[in-house]
């Protein structure tokens, strides 16, 4: 490649580094979505019956019995929910972290965020069932101390379920939250306190404003996280909080009805391909916004 | 800082770090289901999980499926960043876009898309399909680190081996790539959580009789609470705390929080 410039590489050469990442994702990535979707507006297999045919009856079937709707408004609840608990608990951590000033204290802090996002779901998930469980930390404490005689039932209710989602979903906010704080000059907040503004005031008017695309952007990934969580609504909420992600299940492993199925999961691939959109406009403000 | 804001923060670690604790007292505590305050301490919970064949069938399978994911997504993804980022070709921003999505796009998304074309196209659920999931989720990771420090290594570098001589594949193995190897490390590191850890991808995709760790430990959270899941989390958790570490070595946390 005489001709090609020092430090580029030819298109051919580029065309075929990228071509096993292309076909991944065009096999297993942008097919199976089209197949999602197509299923969704057929009346069965076309591959197993070829008569089969365009049909809206999946979506007509959700548009019209409540009970979706009531899944859908429960999934988004409880989004919204986790959402603003790990933003009231993530920002003053992910704060603390951005203005350390001695490195290893933010690597230890950093290292307390990032260790309970690697233990994974289930290993989490069931750390909150043994703290929230009839016998489990919060209720044997409080019956070994005689505060309590019977247990409290905190499985099974929405706060119990919206506490672990944000155990399990606060990292992403926080690792969000501190890359944007850290880009805020702390001299802009001394300036304000300088000219005479409380602490509380100067954090008000000059760093949570600057701070703004980073919290759109750490909520609307901890949102699209936590409409599709599966184990842990499961696990500590008992089947008693009903999620899309749960209903798909359902629909796929004791109904087998694919093209039902493919329409729930349009509905929730429709919500979540908003909410990365939206996310990747604010990362981008982020970006061009860095002070 | 304030001592009313410090304290807050306090309280916030202790809730991100209890959990942790939890388990680890639930994996010694001797009672057959969860019980707080434990009543002594033992390691049967251990014993049964590294005795039992369900388990340990499933841990080498997933040891085994992160293993070849972190090669093929270390490989291709690796690849397909270097294109990425010095090829001249149009619509590579789409590209990046398209190949970094699923990352944001919820996982159990993407299960369920592949589990669908396995159902309609009539694969069934196989090893094979299991991998190109895990590949799916865990080569943006990858990818990312990847592009990460290609942006921040100076070109100049590798056009002054060119202007010393060298091919343009010679000035890449001996300059860019020793330059980009943590970011490869690193991201090769994260392609193994994200396999190991997997649960809504191989939700849709393991086979009966054919299950991952975290599919078995769901399934066995389901019917039964005794501390055996503790003990399968605490060894999760020592491979996570390994891995951290691992990460913290190779790049540094704040790099990996920058990208």
């Amino acid at each position: 490649m005489p001709q090609s410039e020092p430090g580029t590489t030819s298109g051919l050469t580029a065309a075929v580094m990228l071509a096993p990442a292309g076909l991944l994702f065009l096999l297993f990535f942008a097919i199976p979505f089209g197949v999602m979707a197509m299923m969704s507006l057929l009346t069965a297999n076309p591959l197993v019956q070829p008569n089969a045919g365009f049909t809206l009856q999946h979506y007509e079937r959700i548009a019209g019995d409540i009970f979706y709707a009531e899944v859908l408004w429960q999934t988004l609840r409880l989004g919204l929910l986790t959402t603003v608990l790990s933003l009231l608990l993530g920002y003053p951590l992910a704060f603390l972290i951005a203005r350390a000033r001695r490195p290893l204290t933010r690597t230890l802090l950093l290292m307390a965020v990032i260790a309970p996002m690697v233990m994974g779901l289930v290993v989490r998930t069931y750390a909150w069932l043994g703290m929230f469980s009839n016998t489990g930390v919060i209720n044997g404490t409080l019956m070994k101390l005689g505060i309590i005689a019977e247990p409290l039932a905190i499985l099974g209710s929405e706060a119990a379920v919206v506490v672990a989602l944000c155990h399990i979903y606060v990292p992403f906010m926080i690792l969000t939250l501190t890359g944007v704080i850290a880009r805020i000059d702390p001299k802009l907040e001394e300036a304000a306190r300088g000219m005479g503004a409380s602490r509380i005031r100067a954090f008000l008017e000059v760093t949570l404003p600057l701070s703004a695309p980073g919290i759109l952007a750490g909520a609307l990934l901890v949102f699209a996280l936590a409409i599709s969580a599966y184990v842990t609504p499961i696990v500590i909420g008992g089947y008693e909080i009903l999620t899309l992600p749960m209903l798909i299940f359902q629909q796929v492993s004791s109904s087998f009805n694919l093209g039902f199925a493919g329409a729930l999961g349009v509905v929730l691939l429709i919500v979540a391909l908003v909410l990365v959109w939206a996310y990747g406009r604010a990362m981008r403000r982020v970006a061009e916004g860095a002070v | 800082m304030r001592p009313a804001f410090l304290a807050a923060c306090g309280l916030i670690l202790a809730f991100l770090l209890t959990p942790v604790l939890i388990v680890i007292c639930f994996a010694l505590n001797p009672e057959p289901f969860i019980a707080f305050p434990p009543s002594g301490i033992s390691l049967r919970w251990f014993g049964k999980f590294f005795t039992s064949r369900d388990f340990m069938a499933a841990f080498w399978l997933s040891l085994g499926l992160g293993l070849a994911t972190v090669v093929i997504a270390g490989l291709i993804g690796t690849l397909a960043a270097i294109a990425l980022s010095r090829g001249r070709f149009p619509g590579r921003a789409v590209l990046v876009q398209l190949f970094l999505s699923p990352i944001v796009l919820p996982s159990i998304l993407t299960g369920f898309a592949l589990f669908q074309l396995a159902m309609v196209a009539g694969l069934g659920r196989n090893l094979g399909i299991l991998l190109a999931g895990h590949l799916v989720v865990a080569t943006p990771y990858v990818l990312r680190t990847v592009l990460a420090m290609l942006a921040q290594s100076d070109r100049a570098l590798e056009e002054a081996a060119r202007n010393l001589g060298a091919t343009p594949a010679r000035a890449f193995r001996e300059v860019t790539l020793p330059l980009i190897r943590p970011g490869v490390m690193a991201g090769m590191l994260f392609a193994f959580i994200v396999s190991f850890d997997q649960f809504p991808v191989s939700l849709f995709l393991v086979s009966p009789g054919q299950e991952t760790l975290p599919i078995a430990m769901f399934n066995y959270l389901r019917f039964d609470f005794d501390g055996t899941i503790a003990a399968a989390s605490c060894v999760s958790i020592l491979l996570a705390v390994i891995l951290v570490i691992g990460i913290e070595r190779m790049i540094g946390l704040q790099e990996y929080t920058r990208l």
